[in-house]
C-alpha cells in the first residue's frame, strides 16, 4: 500500500499563493479584461501574502530551533525543506520580485492585454525558483529551476516587436536548455554513484561511506557545478548574458538577472557546501578557478563596452565570480549577505536604466548618461550610490558583502584567489568609474528624463539600502548568519 | 571628543546640502565659517593632549561583534599634528577657491567630506575603520579633480583613483591576512591596531604583508617609481584640490608606514630598511631633477613634493629617534609650505590663466607683495634655519646619518637641488624686466589672498623658532615606536640615535 506523503501547508505556502496569485490574473484578465491597474494589485496582494507566509516559516524555523527538533523542518517526506536558508533566499527573492515588479510597471501596463502574462510569469519564474532553493531533492531542485528558468526564457521574448528582445529569448532558451540537460545529467551521475537523490541523504552516505571509484560522482558534480555557473552567469559559461541582457525588456531585466543568481547560488551553496561537503577537495579548485576566471573575465570585458546593460551583464559575470569567492569560503552568511546586497543594487541599477533609457528599448548607451548629473542630479547622485556599491567601495553594503566573502575564502587558504578577487575589484572600478565620468564631467545634451514613481521608489529604496546596510551591517549579517542550511 | 572631530564636517556637509543650489554667494563663506569648527575642536584636543606615549581620548563602540570590527579611535603624538594640520588647512583650502563658480555647494560638500575622511583615517585604531577611511577618501578627492579640474581632469582623476586603489586594494588583502592569523591565534577576531601588532608572523608572511601596506602607502607618498600619477593629479586638480593633495593626502602614506609598517611588522621593517631607504633617496634625486626642467609652476611644485615626501620615508625608516621626529613634524612642514606654493600658483594662474614659467617674467616690480610670499614660502621649504623646513630636513639627515650615513650623504644633495629648482624658478618668474605686455597690468595679492597666507607664514615662523612646541608632544610618540621595534626585534638603534643617548650625551660631558 502507498502511503500519502505527509502535507506541509506551511513549507510550501509562498510557492502556493504566489501560485494561486498567478492563475487569478490570468483568470481575471481573461474573463473581466480589467485594467492593468487591477492585475497589478491583485500580484501586490499575493507578494504581500507571500511575504506574510515566509515570515511565519521564519517563526516556526525560529521555533524548531529552540526546540532543537530540525526534523520538524523536513517536509513532504524529505522533498522540501523549510530551514533558515530556504527562508532567507525565499526573502531575498520575494523582495527582488517586488523590486522587479516595482521597476517594469510601466512596461508592464505599456503591454496592454499581454500584461497580465508578464506579471503570471514574474510570479511563476519566482515560485520555481523559491521551490528550488527549498528543496532537498535534486530531481524537485531541478523541477524548480525548470519552472523558473522557463518563465524567464518567455519574460525575455516579451517585445516581440523587437527582434533584439527574440534573439535575446531564443539565445537564452537554448544554451539555457542545454544547461539545464547539462545539470540533470549531473544529477543522474551523482545518483548513480550514489543511489541518493536527497541532499540530506548524500550527505549521510558521504559521512558513512569512502567511494572506491568516484569517477562518476566527479563527472556529475562537474557537470552541476556547470549547469549551475550558466544560469548564474560565470565565466566561461556567460556568454548569453550580454545578449539577454540588452535584448530583453529593461523593464524586467534586473529581476530576471536577480532571481537567476539568487536561486543558482542558492542551489550551489546547498550542493556544494551541505550535500557533497565532505568531497571539497574535489570542487574546491573548480569553483575557485570559475571564480577567478569570472572575476578577470567579467572585469576586463566590461571596460570595453559602450552599452551600459551590457556593461551591467558583465559586471554580473564578476559578481558571479565574487559569490564563488564567497562559496569557496564555505561560509552561507557571505554568500546570502552578498547575494542580498548585490540582488536590490542590481535591481536599483536597472531601475535607473529603465528611467534614462525607457522601460522597453534597447538603447542604453553610455552616451544617454553624459551630463545627468546636470539634468538629473537625484538620479545621477543615486546611480553613483549604487555603481560605487557594486564596485565595493567602503561605506556601501557592497563593501561589507566583498569583505565578507574575501575573509571567508582567506580563511579556507584559498589565498590566492583573494589575491585575484581584490585585484578584479580595482579593473571593476575602472568600468563603474566610466559611467560617473559621463554622468558628472560630460558636457549635458537631453532633456531630464521623466520619473515614473515606482521607479523612483525602487532608486531610492535600493540607495537607502546600499548606504544603511553599508553603515550599519549589523542586522542583516545577524540574520544572514542565523540562515543556516539543515 | 574625537568622534565629534570627524562628525562635525559630516554635519557641516549636510548643513551645505539643504542651502539651496542658487544661492551661490552663500556657499563658500557658509563653507568657511563651518570649517573653522573642526580646526576650533582641533586645537582644543591639542591643548589637552599630554605629551605622552600611548593613545589618548581612546573611543571604543563594537560595531558588527561577531567580527570584531569596531569604531575605535584614539589619538597620539604622530597623529595629533596631521589632525591638526588637516583642520588648519581645509578653512585655507576653501577660502582660496573663490574662482569656482559652477556647483559652488557640492564643492565645499566634497570638500568638507574629503575632511571628515582624512581626520578618520588619522584617528582610526580599528584597521578595519581605518581601511573604510582610507578608501572613502577617494570618491570626493575623485569628484573635486574630475569636475573642477583642468582641462585632462577626467584623465587624471581616473588615473589617480585606480593608483590609489591598486594599492589599497592589495592592502585589504594584508589587513584580511592578519585579521584572520589574529583569530586562528587567540580564537576570537579582531582588527584593533594593537591586537594585531601581537599577532604572530612567520618571517615570510611578515614580509608579504609588509609589502602589501607598504605598496600602498608607497603609491599614496608618493615614493619613486608609483609617483607617475602624482604630476598629472596635481596638474589637473583645481587649487583646494591641489592644496589639500598634496597637504594631506600624501601625508596619509607616510603615516600610514610610520603608524602601520612600523608597528605591525617591525622585524620586516628592520629588513626593509636598505630598500626602503634607497627607494627614498632615488626619490629624492629624481624628483629634484625632474622638477628643475619643468616648464609649468604647479607641475614643478608637483614634482618637489616626490622629492620632500623622499625626505619623510627616508626618516621613518633610519629607525632613529631624529628620523621619526624629523618625518613626522615634516609631515606637517611639507603640507604648510606645498600647500602654501600650490595656492600662490593658483593666484597667479587666477590672473594670467597661464602656468607656464616662460610666460612670466620680472614679477616682483609688479607684484612685489606676491614674490615676497612666494620668496618666503621657497625659504620654508628649502630648509633655511629659522623657518620650519629646516627643523624636519636637519633632524632626518641627523636622525638617518647614523643608520644610513652612505645614503644620508645622496639625500643632502637633494638639499642642494631643492636650492637650485626652486631658486631658479624664482630667478625666470620673478626677476628681471617685465618683458611681456600681460604682465605689465598684473595686480598685487589683494587683501584676501595676503589673509589666506598670513595664517600660513605665522606658523611657518613658529615651527620654525619654536619647534618644541610639537616636538615635545611628537617624540613620546616616536619614542615608543622605536621602543616597541627593539623590544620585538634584534634591531637596537646605534647610539647617539636615541634622545636618551643625545640628552645623556649632554648632561654627562
Amino acid at each position: 500500500m502507498i502511503t500519502p506523503p505527509e502535507v506541509s501547508w506551511i513549507a510550501i505556502a509562498p510557492d502556493l499563493i504566489l501560485a494561486l496569485g498567478a492563475a487569478v490574473v490570468l483568470l481575471v484578465e481573461v474573463q473581466w479584461k480589467p485594467a492593468a491597474r487591477v492585475l497589478g494589485l491583485v500580484t501586490a496582494f499575493s507578494l504581500v501574502l507571500a511575504v506574510g507566509a515566509t515570515l511565519l516559516q521564519k517563526l516556526a524555523v525560529e521555533d524548531a530551533m529552540l526546540a532543537a527538533d530540525p526534523e520538524r523542518l523536513v517536509a513532504f517526506s524529505g522533498m522540501i525543506l523549510m530551514d533558515g536558508f530556504a527562508v532567507f533566499s525565499r526573502f531575498a527573492l520575494l523582495g527582488a520580485t517586488v523590486l522587479g515588479v516595482l521597476t517594469g510597471w510601466r512596461y508592464i501596463e505599456g503591454l496592454g492585454r499581454r500584461g497580465a502574462e508578464a506579471l503570471a510569469l514574474i510570479m511563476l519564474a519566482t515560485v520555481g525558483f523559491s521551490i528550488m532553493v527549498a528543496s532537498n531533492n535534486l530531481v524537485m531542485m531541478f523541477l524548480g529551476l525548470e519552472v523558473g528558468s522557463i518563465a524567464l526564457y518567455v519574460l525575455a521574448g516579451m517585445s516581440r516587436e523587437r527582434p533584439e528582445s527574440d534573439e535575446a529569448a531564443i539565445k537564452y532558451f537554448l544554451l539555457g536548455s542545454f544547461a539545464s540537460a547539462f545539470f540533470v545529467y549531473g544529477v543522474a551521475l551523482i545518483y548513480a554513484g550514489t543511489g541518493k537523490l536527497a541532499i540530506l541523504d548524500i550527505r549521510a552516505f558521504f559521512d558513512q561511506f569512502i567511494v572506491t571509484s568516484p569517477t562518476v560522482i566527479y563527472i556529475g558534480i562537474g557537470l552541476v557545478i556547470a549547469g549551475l555557473g550558466f544560469k548564474v552567469s560565470a565565466a566561461p559559461f556567460h556568454s548569453w548574458a550580454p545578449d539577454v541582457y540588452q535584448g530583453a525588456p529593461a523593464g524586467v531585466v534586473g529581476y530576471m538577472a536577480a532571481v537567476a543568481k539568487i536561486a543558482g547560488f542558492a542551489a550551489m551553496a546547498r550542493i556544494l557546501l551541505t550535500a557533497l561537503g565532505d568531497l571539497d577537495s574535489i570542487w574546491l579548485p573548480i569553483v575557485a578557478a570559475l571564480a577567478a576566471l569570472s572575476m578577470f573575465v567579467g572585469s576586463t570585458l566590461a571596460l570595453v563596452q559602450g552599452d551600459v546593460r551590457r556593461m551591467l551583464a558583465y559586471s554580473g559575470v564578476a559578481h558571479a565570480g565574487f559569490i564563488m569567492t564567497g562559496v569557496v569560503g564555505g561560509e552561507t552568511q557571505g554568500i546570502l549577505f552578498y547575494l542580498a546586497v548585490y540582488a536590490v543594487q542590481l535591481l536599483g541599477a536597472f531601475a535607473v536604466v529603465v528611467a534614462v533609457s525607457g522601460a522597453s528599448g534597447a538603447r542604453s548607451s553610455i552616451d544617454d548618461y553624459r551630463g545627468l548629473a546636470r539634468r538629473s542630479p537625484g538620479l545621477a547622485g543615486s546611480f553613483t550610490v549604487l555603481l560605487l556599491g557594486m564596485a565595493g567601495l567602503p561605506l556601501t553594503s557592497g563593501f561589507i558583502a566583498k569583505f565578507g566573502v574575501f575573509t571567508d575564502a582567506w580563511n579556507s587558504g584559498y589565498e590566492w584567489l583573494v589575491v585575484v578577487a581584490v585585484l578584479a575589484s580595482v579593473i571593476a572600478f575602472a568600468f563603474y568609474l566610466r559611467i560617473i565620468v559621463a554622468m558628472y564631467m560630460d558636457e549635458a545634451e537631453e532633456e531630464a528624463p521623466a520619473l515614473v514613481p515606482t521607479v523612483r521608489w525602487v532608486v531610492g529604496l535600493a540607495v537607502v539600502a546600499t548606504i544603511a546596510w553599508g553603515i550599519f551591517p549589523g542586522s542583516l549579517l545577524d540574520l544572514a548568519a542565523n540562515a543556516l542550511a539543515l | 571628543m574625537l568622534t565629534a572631530l570627524i562628525l562635525l564636517p559630516v554635519a557641516a556637509a549636510v548643513v551645505m546640502m539643504v542651502v539651496p543650489a542658487r544661492r551661490q554667494e552663500l556657499h563658500l563663506p557658509l563653507g568657511i565659517a563651518l570649517s573653522v569648527l573642526p580646526l576650533a575642536l582641533a586645537g582644543y584636543v591639542f591643548w589637552i593632549f599630554e605629551p605622552a606615549p600611548g593613545f589618548q581620548l581612546v573611543e571604543l563602540v563594537s560595531w558588527y561583534e561577531p567580527w570584531g570590527i569596531n569604531w575605535f579611535l584614539g589619538i597620539d603624538g604622530i597623529s595629533l599634528p596631521m589632525v591638526v594640520l588637516t583642520t588648519f588647512l581645509v578653512p585655507i583650502a576653501l577660502a582660496a577657491s573663490t574662482s569656482i563658480k559652477t556647483k559652488t555647494k557640492e564643492f565645499v560638500v566634497y570638500i568638507l567630506l574629503l575632511e571628515a575622511g582624512m581626520i578618520g583615517v588619522f584617528l582610526a585604531l580599528d584597521l578595519f575603520l581605518f581601511f573604510v577611511f582610507f578608501e572613502a577618501i577617494l570618491i570626493p578627492m575623485y569628484f573635486i579633480i574630475g569636475i573642477w579640474g583642468g582641462e585632462r581632469r577626467v584623465y587624471a582623476a581616473v588615473k589617480f583613483f585606480i593608483y590609489t586603489a591598486l594599492g589599497s586594494a592589495l592592502m585589504l588583502g594584508g589587513i584580511i591576512a592578519l585579521a584572520v592569523s589574529y583569530s586562528s591565534q587567540f580564537g576570537s577576531p579582531s582588527f584593533a591596531f594593537g591586537d594585531l601588532a601581537s599577532v604572530d608572523l612567520s618571517p615570510g608572511s611578515e614580509r608579504w604583508l609588509f609589502a602589501s601596506f607598504a605598496l600602498a602607502f608607497a603609491i599614496k607618498v608618493p615614493l619613486f617609481p608609483f609617483h607617475t600619477w602624482l604630476p598629472d593629479a596635481h596638474v589637473e586638480a583645481p587649487t583646494a584640490g591641489s592644496v589639500l593633495l598634496a597637504g594631506v593626502l600624501l601625508k596619509l602614506g607616510t603615516y600610514g608606514l610610520l603608524r602601520f609598517n612600523l608597528a605591525l611588522f617591525p622585524e620586516a621593517s628592520v629588513e626593509a630598511v636598505p630598500i626602503m631607504g634607497t627607494l627614498a633617496v632615488v626619490g629624492i634625486i629624481y624628483g629634484a631633477v625632474v622638477a628643475i626642467v619643468q616648464p609649468d609652476l604647479k607641475k614643478l611644485v608637483a614634482y618637489t613634493s616626490v622629492s620632500h615626501l623622499g625626505f619623510i620615508v627616508l626618516g621613518t625608516f633610519a629607525l632613529t629617534s631624529g628620523g621619526l621626529q624629523g618625518a613626522v613634524i615634516q609631515n606637517v612642514n611639507h603640507g604648510l609650505t606645498t600647500g602654501a606654493l600650490f595656492l600662490l600658483v593658483g593666484m597667479i594662474y587666477e590672473r594670467r590663466h597661464t602656468k607656464k614659467i616662460e610666460d612670466f617674467g620680472g614679477l616682483q616690480k609688479v607684484m612685489p607683495i606676491y614674490a615676497g610670499f612666494f620668496l618666503f614660502m621657497i625659504f620654508a621649504s628649502i630648509g633655511l634655519p629659522g623657518l620650519n623646513g629646516f627643523v624636519g630636513e636637519f633632524l632626518i639627515l641627523i636622525g638617518s646619518y647614523t643608520t644610513l650615513p652612505a645614503l644620508t650623504v645622496v639625500a643632502a644633495g637633494g638639499v642642494i637641488l631643492a636650492a637650485i629648482y626652486l631658486l631658479w624658478a624664482y630667478e625666470r618668474v620673478f626677476t628681471g624686466v617685465p618683458d611681456k605686455e600681460e604682465n605689465k597690468a598684473l595686480s598685487d595679492l589683494s587683501a584676501r589672498e595676503i589673509s589666506l597666507l598670513a595664517p600660513i607664514v605665522a606658523l611657518v615662523l613658529v615651527l620654525g623658532l619654536f619647534p618644541g612646541i610639537l616636538l615635545d608632544k611628537i617624540s613620546p610618540s616616536t619614542e615608543a615606536v622605536l621602543d616597541y621595534i627593539e623590544d620585538q626585534t634584534a634591531y637596537v638603534v646605534p647610539e647617539p640615535g636615541r634622545l636618551a643617548d643625545v640628552y645623556l650625551a649632554g648632561e654627562d660631558r
